[in-house]
């Protein structure tokens, strides 16, 4: 019937500390970074005032990404733009990288939850950054300190519901792009995939980068 | 077979995920009816409700395919 492998499989063996393994994700993972890095690079190079071209196709892209987080937290958030813009970028090319051909690198839920992990660590340290060390402690009993335990459990289940709504809806979508190619490889994946690959993919990635925004909104407002 | 059964009533919970979107979507609409200018702020929020609704379905969908490749 079908035969497809769903999770990652292990290309090759970084030879040190007994061997590390590296998925085929990883290297999927590597070549979107590549290719982001090259392309925002080439678009920075002899910057013009009056933008032309690649320049001014990224400008718009990045005055997007810029008002999407200014909605949220106001002029104090625009420190936090450069990493929102990172993930939302990436996220977007691995997401619809499945319409191409290349399986998504974050159908992998190392992927999903390493992003998740780093998001929450960079949550942390904005808010620490923000009010201090102490004032970080405080705002767990903000505003009624019966809330306490769950500000505490928030610490880990906000990162894993990042984690696996990404992870989940990513590989869901494989999934079944999968099993319609196996069964009707013309005309209709292609329909399908406008709808699993772009839409839920766009939409995946503004989620993450959306909820990511709010909880350092959230960390960093000082309640007066 | 009880693999099956059990992957089956875990994936029952995705129903709780449609009802709210959908009442999710019949409230955006109605606010959107009442104040058309306000259609932007509306669609934002409304998505993000949606996604965050979906990912109980999703969390759902996990335990099934944790149970059926994980137990024996």
């Amino acid at each position: 019937m079908i035969s497809v492998e769903f999770g990652a499989k292990v290309m090759f063996t970084i030879p040190i500390l007994g061997g590390i393994p590296v998925t085929d994700t990883v290297v999927v993972s590597w070549f979107i970074v590549a290719f982001l890095g090259i392309l925002f690079w080439l678009g920075g190079r002899k910057l013009k005032n009056i933008p032309e071209g690649l320049q001014n196709v990224l400008e718009i892209v990045l005055d997007f990404i810029s008002s999407f987080v200014t909605d949220v937290t106001g002029p104090k958030g625009e420190v936090i733009i450069p990493y929102i813009g990172t993930v939302a970028l990436y996220l977007i090319a691995a997401n619809i990288i499945g319409a191409f051909g290349i399986s998504p690198p974050t159908r992998d839920i190392n992927i999903a939850g390493s992003l998740a992990v780093l998001t929450m660590f960079y949550v942390i340290y904005s808010s620490i950054r923000a009010r201090g060390f102490k004032g970080w402690l405080k705002s767990f009993t903000e505003p009624l300190s019966i809330i306490l335990p769950f500000k505490i459990l928030d610490l880990f289940t906000r990162p894993l519901s990042l984690a696996v709504r990404l992870f989940g809806n990513i590989m869901a979508g494989f999934i079944i792009m999968e099993l319609v190619k196996g069964f009707v490889p013309v005309i209709l994946p292609s329909f399908l995939s406008i709808y699993f690959d772009f839409f839920d993919g766009v939409i995946q990635a503004v989620v993450f980068s959306l909820l990511t925004v709010m909880y350092v909104n959230e960390g960093i407002e000082k309640m007066e | 077979m009880s693999v099956a059964m059990a992957a089956g009533i875990a994936a029952l919970s995705v129903m709780g995920a449609g009802l709210g979107i959908g009442y999710a979507t019949s409230k955006a609409v109605e606010s959107v009816a009442r104040q058309p200018e306000a259609s932007n702020k509306i669609t934002t929020i409304f998505l993000l409700g949606a996604a965050l609704s979906e990912a109980t379905a999703i969390y759902g969908l996990l335990v099934a395919i944790l149970i059926i490749f994980f137990v024996k």
